[in-house]
């Protein structure tokens, strides 16, 4: 087991650097003088020189490389260009409303898949697995911002149930979690047909093996077999899509973020992009890189660990 | 009589399929008397595993019991509700099923899997059913029980995973035990430790037990009375002996005549049953067997026989059973004259083949962790033109890796190995090729080892995309190996999944065949087949040597099969040939206490030779953990303190016959 952490942590290293080099690639290689961008046309040649200085452009490429890394390194990402304040505080500001949203929206999206895959796969080819497979296949196909834009319209413009806009009044829990249920029910909803899907097949697969027919023969009943037995061999691959799954979540957020439009990192870079605020949009995507390993990590490493095979092997 | 535990009764059971209803047991009737031990004997298809399935109600859900009652203490199995059910299941029948590596939960440890059937008593404590588990893995004969409960199957192996199968099936005392198959995945020596175990246990507890098998030799070591399936039907049922010494139905008698253990002469050629199982869909009309008896007369083409008792106890579903009583004289079976000569096509010796363990990260984990282990050891052998070697052994003795290390499929760490006399052990690949079409594989599961993608006929000419045509003309090859291995054009069009067990060996040995090799290894050549056609293969596979002069080495752990083919017989131990010599007398009068207790394991399709003990203790050590002086002798029963210290050398004992033993056995 260690072996295997070890070596899924030294990969997880090795996808952050290479991310922090095309991330300082791509941000190069921007069409057109970074200094004209950034400060637009009316900029006096004092101003500009200024922020030559600053921001190291006068320096050769790979002395520009190194410094970056070495910022990120010691988690300097920056100023923001206009506030001045540090690039690392104003993510972490918002990186809260993004993970909770996410998380919030996964819970619900894998509990509910699962119980769905399951389901269904004890019932196969029956009319309500017929159904939940017409319902995932949709909720797969429908883009989350779609969804976004009409739940907005009926529960919050008509019905008037839940809140339209923003992420609630900070400190108070029913207020945010008020503000929370629409985004993450736009975000999770794709995810419950993807989980359900994948669920179902491996549990297809499980319940047809040897051990669950052995388990039937010993008179234990089918709620046992199923939920207990069966699912606990078919959830391993499911975790691991859900690791991946987080991740996409995080950036499925950002459609959430800019419809809901809740204070969160996807909105963050949307906004900063618009104004060209390069060192908050670097560093963002770098934290949202970041966030995306850590997650696939902490999966494989759960299923590994939950797989007594695997475990006492590695 | 008493009044049987189980009683079957004129079942029918269907399968609607998408081809149509598929009746797979009709007007079946048997019963399972108290106590006792009651085989049912058919070959893959006969219906073996519908009839459990109806007994236990574990039906698919497209099957219907179209028929008939299934009685079990007074009610009627078939009719009751799936909640009724499970009190039945696991309290009062419960059952063993073929395959142990996959019979347990892989992610639940044993021990909980174990307590878990014992979810209906609420009144027991954890405490209790833990201890009613611990108990029963003692019974069962599993070491440290207390700490062996919270491990997971996985770090079980495949003799111990079958002994837990049988303690969580006997954790509830049942009246019925059922058994399918209970050790066709095992190897001999852990086979003949299981029925020991499942005779014991059986007289222990006194449960009847249902006992279901293609294998003549374990049903006559083990049971009592004999239900004979094919097709669906029971074709003759009685009691062992008279199932064995007096079978009446042409099914049974050709069945028990195809056992090669029973064919002693080595150059008959082996019984075979020709034709194939009818398409259950459309039922012929008459009896089932016809088309492949031979002894029909007019009123099996137009009439079912019904099952008719011969004496008190035996019946049998057959218009024309009575000619079996006065059997026909014995026309001597044909004959297969062997033409080897003394060229040695193949000469092997002191190969190694070790595999590395554990990667870099491991290695600066764990620095005194061993880097590798060792497959095979030193091993030497020889085989002459149109000879056949066997190589026999458990699994896990190696025999695979010496087959793929003469192949160079697996690097042979060193050693010679010589083809017609040029030494190709450690040739580059460019420089091997022209060897490698020399030699030929047949990969041990026919079915796995063609791509699903291809027809049968691009999987036989794929050696010639490999290593060229040479201008042959493709068709009239394709065309000649199918004639050679048997098939007809018919097949050329067909994909893998489409062909039964023969057929795709079939294939396999055509495949082998294409290039017109001068050697073929053959690993498992019989593996997974049924008896009447595992004839058909080995027969198929001599009369190819004798007419185009092959070489074989034949793997396998089925010694029956091995001492049928073989001209020489090798031993594999943990790695090495511990034994070697020709085959009559390594089987007459085998010298290491290994090969006796292999061919000890060998179950007798004979009832009046029931052995009464087990042949050998103790499991095959794992290679990386080789036990020091003679690796045999934790399991030896003869071991010294010599043999404890001192690995043994070869012994000549006469000449060709070599052992690695301190003290051979007499008579040797």
């Amino acid at each position: 087991m260690l072996n295997y952490a070890l070596q899924r942590i030294g990969l997880a290293i090795v996808i952050v650097f290479l991310v922090v080099f095309a991330l300082f690639v791509m941000i190069h290689f921007i069409p057109g003088d970074p200094v004209a961008i950034a400060l637009g046309p009316r900029a006096t040649p004092e101003i500009e020189a200024r922020f030559v200085a600053k921001m190291r452009l006068d320096e050769p490429l790979y002395m520009q490389f190194f410094a970056f890394l070495g910022g990120v390194l010691q988690g300097d990402l920056g100023n923001d260009i206009f506030s001045e304040r540090p690039v690392l505080t104003i993510l972490f500001e918002a990186l809260p409303y993004t993970v909770i949203l996410a998380t919030a929206a996964m819970a619900w999206s894998a509990a509910l898949g699962i119980f769905l895959g399951c389901f269904s796969a004890a019932r196969p080819n029956s009319l309500i697995d017929r159904i939940t497979g017409v319902v995932s296949i949709g909720t797969i196909t429908v883009p989350s911002f779609v969804v976004s834009i009409y739940m907005l319209i009926v529960f919050a413009v008509f019905l008037k149930w839940l809140p339209v806009i923003g992420a609630g009044e900070p400190g108070n829990f029913w207020d945010q979690a008020r503000h929370l249920i629409l985004p993450a029910f736009a975000v999770g909803l794709g995810w419950v047909g993807y989980v359900a899907r994948m669920v179902r097949a491996s549990m297809l697969e499980v319940i047809g093996e040897n051990h669950i027919r052995a388990a039937r023969s010993f008179g234990l009943p089918h709620r046992v077999v199923v939920y207990r037995y069966a699912l606990k061999v078919a959830i391993l691959p499911t975790i691991t899509l859900l690791g991946i799954g987080f991740g996409n979540l995080l950036s499925g957020a950002v459609f959430a973020e800019i419809i809901f439009s809740r204070p969160g990192i996807g909105k963050l870079i949307f906004d900063m992009v618009m104004t060209r605020n390069f060192p908050v949009v670097q560093g963002g995507v770098l934290v949202t890189a970041i966030l995306y390993v850590a997650t696939t990590l902490t999966a494989d490493l759960l299923a590994a660990a939950m797989d007594p095979r695997i475990r006492k092997s590695l | 009589m008493a009044r049987p535990v189980l009683a079957v009764r004129h079942l029918s059971v269907d399968f609607r399929t998408l081809r149509g209803r598929v009746h797979a047991l009709r007007d079946v009737s048997l019963e399972v008397p108290p106590n006792k031990i009651v085989g049912v004997l058919g070959e893959s298809g006969c219906g073996k595993s519908t009839l459990i399935n109806a007994v236990t109600g574990l039906l698919a859900n497209n099957a219907e019991i179209t028929r008939g009652e299934v009685i079990f203490e007074q009610a009627d199995l078939a009719k009751l509700s799936e909640r009724e059910l499970l009190k039945v299941r696991g309290e009062k029948i419960s059952m063993v099923f073929q395959d142990p590596m996959t019979a347990q939960n892989p992610v639940i440890s044993v021990g909980r899997q174990m307590t878990d059937t014992l979810y209906r008593h609420r009144k027991l404590s954890a405490g209790e059913k833990r201890k009613l588990a611990t108990g029963m893995f003692r019974k069962v004969g599993i070491s440290d029980p207390e700490e062996r409960m919270d491990q997971f199957p996985h770090e079980f192996s495949g003799g111990m995973r079958q002994r837990i199968s049988i303690a969580m099936a006997l954790m509830m005392n049942p009246d019925l035990f059922i058994a399918d198959e209970p050790t066709t995945a095992l190897d001999v020596t852990m086979e003949a430790q299981f029925i020991h175990l499942l005779r014991e246990l059986q007289a222990d507890i006194g449960c009847a037990v249902l006992f279901i098998s293609h294998n003549l030799g374990l049903i006559a070591e083990l049971c009592d009375e004999v239900v004979v399936m094919y097709a669906g039907e029971v074709v003759e049922k009685g009691p062992l002996a008279e199932i064995f010494f007096n079978p009446c139905h042409h099914y049974t008698r050709r069945l028990i005549e195809c056992d090669p253990s029973r064919v002693l002469d080595r150059s008959a050629v082996l019984p075979t049953i020709p034709g194939r199982l009818p398409n259950l869909t459309r039922l012929p009309a008459g009896c089932i067997f016809r088309s492949r008896c031979g002894h029909a007369i007019a009123e099996c083409a137009t009439k079912s026989p019904p099952l008719l008792a011969v004496s008190e106890t035996h019946s049998v579903a057959c218009f024309n059973h009575a000619s079996l009583i006065e059997r026909p004289a014995g026309g001597r079976a044909p004959r297969l004259k062997s033409n080897a000569s003394e060229n040695p096509v193949l000469e092997v010796d002191g190969v190694h083949v070790r595999y590395p363990t554990g990667g870099l990260i491991r290695r600066l984990l764990r620095p005194d962790a061993p880097r590798h282990m060792d497959a095979v050891i030193d091993v030497g052998l020889k085989v002459a033109e149109g000879q056949t070697f066997g190589l026999a052994g458990e699994s896990g003795s190696g025999k695979s890796s010496l087959g793929r290390a003469i192949m160079g499929l697996t690097p042979a760490k060193d050693g010679s190995i010589r083809f017609k006399g040029d030494e190709i052990r450690g040739l580059p690949p460019r420089e091997f090729k022209r060897y490698r079409r020399a030699m030929a594989m047949m990969f041990q599961d026919p079915v796995a080892s063609l791509s699903p993608r291809q027809k049968v006929r691009r999987l036989v000419m794929e050696p010639f995309e490999i290593h060229g045509a040479d201008g042959r003309d493709l068709n009239r090859e394709a065309e000649n190996l199918f004639q050679m291995v048997g098939l007809s054009r018919e097949f050329f069009d067909r994909y893998a999944h489409e062909l039964s067990g023969g057929q795709a060996r079939r294939v396999g040995v055509a495949r082998a065949l294409a290039l017109r090799p001068a050697l073929i290894i053959a690993d498992e050549p019989t593996a997974g087949l049924d008896v009447s056609v595992q004839g058909e293969i080995l027969n198929l596979l001599r009369e190819l040597q004798r007419e185009l002069g092959l070489t074989y080495i034949v793997i396998s752990h089925n010694l029956p099969v091995l001492r049928h083919v073989s001209d020489r017989v090798g031993i594999m131990y943990l790695g090495r040939i511990v034994e070697q010599g020709p085959t009559d007398r390594i089987f007459s009068r085998p010298a290491h206490p290994y090969t006796r207790a292999l061919l000890d394991g060998i179950p007798r399709p004979d009832p009046s030779m029931r052995r009464k003990l087990e042949s050998i203790e103790g499991e095959i050590p794992s290679i990386t953990n080789r036990p020091p002086g003679c690796e045999f002798h934790p399991r030896c029963p003869i071991a010294s303190d010599l043999c404890r210290a001192v690995p043994p050398a070869a012994t000549e004992l006469n000449q060709d016959h070599v052992v690695h033993c301190h003290n051979p056995l007499q008579g040797a």
